[in-house]
């Protein structure tokens, strides 16, 4: 009788202390990334433009805009 | 590699079974199941031989629910143990992010245990993998057989544990060390969650 009582509590037991271990591990660990600081990214510089022809004159930074809109 | 995917809010991890043909490995995964509330028990795929031994993997998909708001899976997996297995075993430990070593206590099995872990190492290496960081624990099983057949826990460690990594005693067959194992090993893979590098909201 005793031996089927721990059986039943047996059971449930060892996968009830196995989540109890994870769930304090992964809210930590989830907390720890949340607290993580952030990459902010880099503010966009405007793209030179000619005043008067509507002409791109800097295609190096139309080139990185793109990129970073394709990103 | 493991991740905490904020979009999808899940966190998915693939733990791996690995050692020398009838080491435990199965048996590992069989306890596990046979604990699993009834809710979650998924289904354990396990392909075996007519002499019971593993023919392809087993696989066991450990569905925690929903912790801190994330869906939470564990894959367990095991390989194939003997040595004309090669591919599979290495197909196996793809996108793997952590392995328990389940050593063979017996005496006349240390070179296979030894051979095992260099297999793993070499496959680990030829995944692009680090042997030397990737997390692992070792599982010394059938500590339950007489003493005269079975290597010490010191002598399997200083054999077999030379990155120094947690090491447990197994009577996988009775259950014996299967969560204290499955626990750490499970432990050291969320300690190096990290967040996916690509852009998330």
């Amino acid at each position: 009788m005793a031996d089927s009582k721990k059986g039943a509590e047996d059971d449930g037991g060892e996968f009830a202390d196995f989540m109890a271990d994870i769930s304090q591990e992964i809210a930590q660990r989830v907390e720890s990334l949340d607290a993580a600081p952030k990459v902010q990214p880099a503010p966009r510089k405007p793209t030179p433009v000619a005043q008067d022809s509507g002409l791109i004159l800097e295609w190096e930074n139309v080139v990185d805009r793109m990129i970073e809109d394709i990103r | 590699m493991s991740v905490v995917n904020y979009g999808t809010r899940e966190i998915t991890c693939k733990i791996v079974y690995y050692g020398p043909g009838r080491s435990g490995k199965t048996t590992n995964l069989q306890h596990v199941y046979s604990k699993l509330p009834e809710e979650r028990k998924g289904k354990m795929v396990s392909l075996a031989t007519e002499t019971d031994r593993t023919l392809f993997f087993d696989f066991l998909p450990l569905d925690l629910g929903t912790i801190s708001g994330f869906a939470t899976r564990f894959q367990l997996y095991t390989v194939p143990g003997q040595v004309y297995y090669a591919a599979t075993r290495k197909l196996v430990l793809q996108g793997v992010d952590g392995v328990v070593f389940v050593a063979d206590s017996q005496s006349r099995q240390l070179a296979e245990n030894i051979e095992s872990l260099q297999d793993l190492h070499a496959n680990l290496a030829d995944e692009g993998l680090d042997p030397r960081t990737i997390p692992l624990v070792m599982q010394y099983n059938k500590r339950d057989l007489p003493a005269g057949e079975i290597s010490s826990i010191e002598e399997l460690d200083e054999t077999l544990n030379f990155r120094g990594v947690p090491h447990f005693s197994g009577t996988a067959i009775s259950g014996g060390g299967v969560f204290e194992t499955l626990r750490s090993i499970a432990s050291m893979v969320l300690s190096r969650l990290s967040a996916p590098a690509t852009k998330e909201s």
